[in-house]
This record gives structure tokens, C-alpha cells and sequence, in this order.
């Protein structure tokens, strides 16, 4: 089930942070977010020279933690979406669909004029289509 | 789901932009109305950039997104791509479009063609139509710097059109290296 997204621009500033869940503590949410952003700098800035495409949009797994798992992808734009799943057996292509729907989305929200780029996105229309990626999510999985 | 647009809407919108401003907004002050012509093509730039590079992989250095512009950006505006890339390996790019689609319409004054310094009346003609069909491409020119600036390239962007229907757009990048985060 997917716990929290969030969207971060290129200079580190959060442009959409969203909870799916009441249990958690949003707090503890924001900071795993936060961590997982060091670790997308150095997947990028120091590519493994096992990886098979260092200029690939979708960075994978990010790192475990106890109880939720983290996967990051980087857009052209250096804008980083961060998913933060409490799923332990997620397939890999479902999570590079799942951001393949949200980069579309993004898109979307950001392309409004009245979106002031850096800021917040504030689009009710944005939010909608992101409860609707979500939802079917965490039941393709569970099979 | 793709979406047309009506390619004399965008003309249209285009050349009443550059109405607006250069005999409304600021009547007298052409520098002004030219920067906020470009400051419009900017934000248009930052977000198309947005669009189109979604799907692609990440680009590795600075020719990499200028290539991206004058093949793939270039094709989803104008439906085709630039014709030719010069470049000066120090940061100098220059992109020329044989027949810009937004200035294909417009009247190229015979005048104009002919070079040299005379100074009488017809040139005063050729100057104010070189410098109104000028006005134009401030718009273009925001589009190509809105767009590199959301890659991480920082840049300044001018156009030349001393033979139309052809047009270079001179991109200088001012940040000369690839930041990656």
C-alpha cells in the first residue's frame, strides 16, 4: 500500500508531499522523504558502473527500512518524485508504471498557467488523479 | 489523448502579443515590451520542456539538450526540425531554421534584401520593417531559454534574420557546465 508521495523540485524544495494513511505518523513520513533525497544525489552523481542505464528516469529501489520501502525516479527537469510503499514484494514494473501515471500527471498540473513554478501544486485536479494512480495500486500487487 | 490547435489561432495569438505590447502596453518602449514578450515565451518554454521530455532518458551533457531542441522539441512545434546546427564548442550554439513557421506569413520587404549603408529614406523603411518582424521571434527566443533553463542550462538567446524567411536563433550558454542536481 502506498504510505506517502512526494515531489521535490531541482533545487530540494517540496512541490507536493501527500499521506495515504492516518495511522502513521506524517512527521516520520516527511523525514524518510527527506533521507531518500541524499541518496538519490549520490545514486546520480556517482553512478555504479554495474548499472545498466545511468540516464534512466526511474532509480529503483532506494533503501529498505524497516518497514516501508522507498523508490525514486528523476525527471529531465531534475524534478525527483519519491514513493514510499509499506509493500515488501512490489514488482518493478508496477512501480515504473505507477511513476510512468504520475509523470503524466505531473505534467499535467505544472503546464496550468496559474501554476507559479517552485511553488506548491495546489491543483484539486492534480490531487484527484493521484488518489485514482493510488488506488489500484495496492491491489495488482497483492496477487 | 492528443489535442490540435488551429494553427492560424496560434498565428493569430502571436501576432496580437506582439501588437499588444509594442503599440498598447509600451508604446514607446519597444525594450520593454520586447522583455516581456520573452518573459511570456519563457514560461511557455519552462513548461513545454515540462511535456516533451518526458519520456527520455536523462541527457549527459549540454549538446545532448540542444540536440533535443532542434530534433524532437522543434518537430512538436514546428512540425519539423532545424535545419542546420553550428556551434562553437565553447558554448555558442546557433540554430537555423531555413523557413520559420511563425514568420512564414509575413511580408519580407524587397528592400531589406539589399545590403548597405544608404542613408535615405528607404532605409529608414527597411529598418522599421526589419526591426518590427524582430519583435516576433523575442517570443521564440523565450521558448528555446524557458526550455534549457528547466534542463539546468543557463542561457541567453538572440535571433538573426538578415535573410527570411530563414531565421538563426543564437543560443549563448552562459553556465558552462552540466549540473546534474
Amino acid at each position: 500500500m502506498i504510505v506517502c508521495l512526494a515531489v521535490v523540485g531541482h533545487e530540494n524544495n517540496p512541490l507536493y508531499i501527500q499521506s495515504f494513511t492516518e495511522s502513521d505518523d506524517a512527521l516520520k513520513l516527511h523525514h524518510i522523504v527527506h533521507c531518500s533525497l541524499d541518496v538519490i544525489d549520490e545514486r546520480v552523481n556517482n553512478p555504479k558502473k554495474s548499472s545498466p542505464a545511468i540516464n534512466e528516469a526511474f532509480l529503483g529501489l532506494l533503501y529498505p527500512t524497516e518497514n516501508y520501502k522507498v523508490y525514486g525516479y528523476l525527471t529531465n527537469t531534475k524534478v525527483k518524485f519519491i514513493l514510499v510503499t509499506t509493500d515488501l514484494d512490489i514488482r518493478d514494473a508496477d512501480v515504473r508504471n505507477f511513476f510512468r501515471k504520475f509523470h503524466a500527471a505531473y505534467v499535467d498540473a505544472v503546464s496550468n498557467p496559474f501554476h507559479i513554478p517552485g511553488k506548491k501544486i495546489t491543483s484539486r485536479t492534480f490531487g484527484e488523479r493521484v488518489s485514482s494512480i493510488v488506488k489500484p495500486f495496492g491491489l495488482n500487487s497483492a496477487s | 489523448m492528443v489535442r490540435e490547435v488551429s494553427e492560424s489561432c496560434v498565428e493569430s495569438l502571436l501576432s496580437e502579443i506582439v501588437l499588444s505590447y509594442c503599440s498598447g502596453f509600451y508604446a514607446n518602449k519597444p525594450e520593454l515590451a520586447a522583455r516581456r514578450i520573452e518573459a511570456i515565451g519563457f514560461q511557455v518554454g519552462h513548461q513545454l520542456s515540462e511535456r516533451y521530455t518526458m519520456d527520455r532518458p536523462r541527457f549527459t551533457d549540454n549538446l545532448e539538450a540542444i540536440k533535443f531542441i532542434c530534433k524532437d522539441f522543434w518537430s512538436e512545434l514546428f512540425k519539423k526540425q532545424i535545419d542546420n546546427l553550428k556551434t562553437n564548442h565553447r558554448g555558442t550554439f546557433v540554430l537555423q531554421d531555413n523557413r520559420f513557421r511563425w514568420l512564414a506569413h509575413m511580408s519580407i520587404d524587397p528592400l531589406v534584401q539589399a545590403s548597405g549603408n544608404i542613408q535615405d529614406p528607404s532605409a529608414m523603411a527597411e529598418n522599421k520593417s526589419a526591426q518590427a518582424t524582430g519583435m516576433h521571434l523575442y517570443f521564440p527566443c523565450g521558448i528555446i531559454r524557458g526550455t534549457l533553463s528547466n534542463l539546468g542550462i543557463e542561457c541567453a538567446v538572440s535571433a538573426d534574420i538578415s535573410n527570411l524567411p530563414a531565421c538563426e536563433l543564437i543560443t549563448l550558454i552562459t553556465y558552462n557546465s552540466f549540473s546534474y542536481i
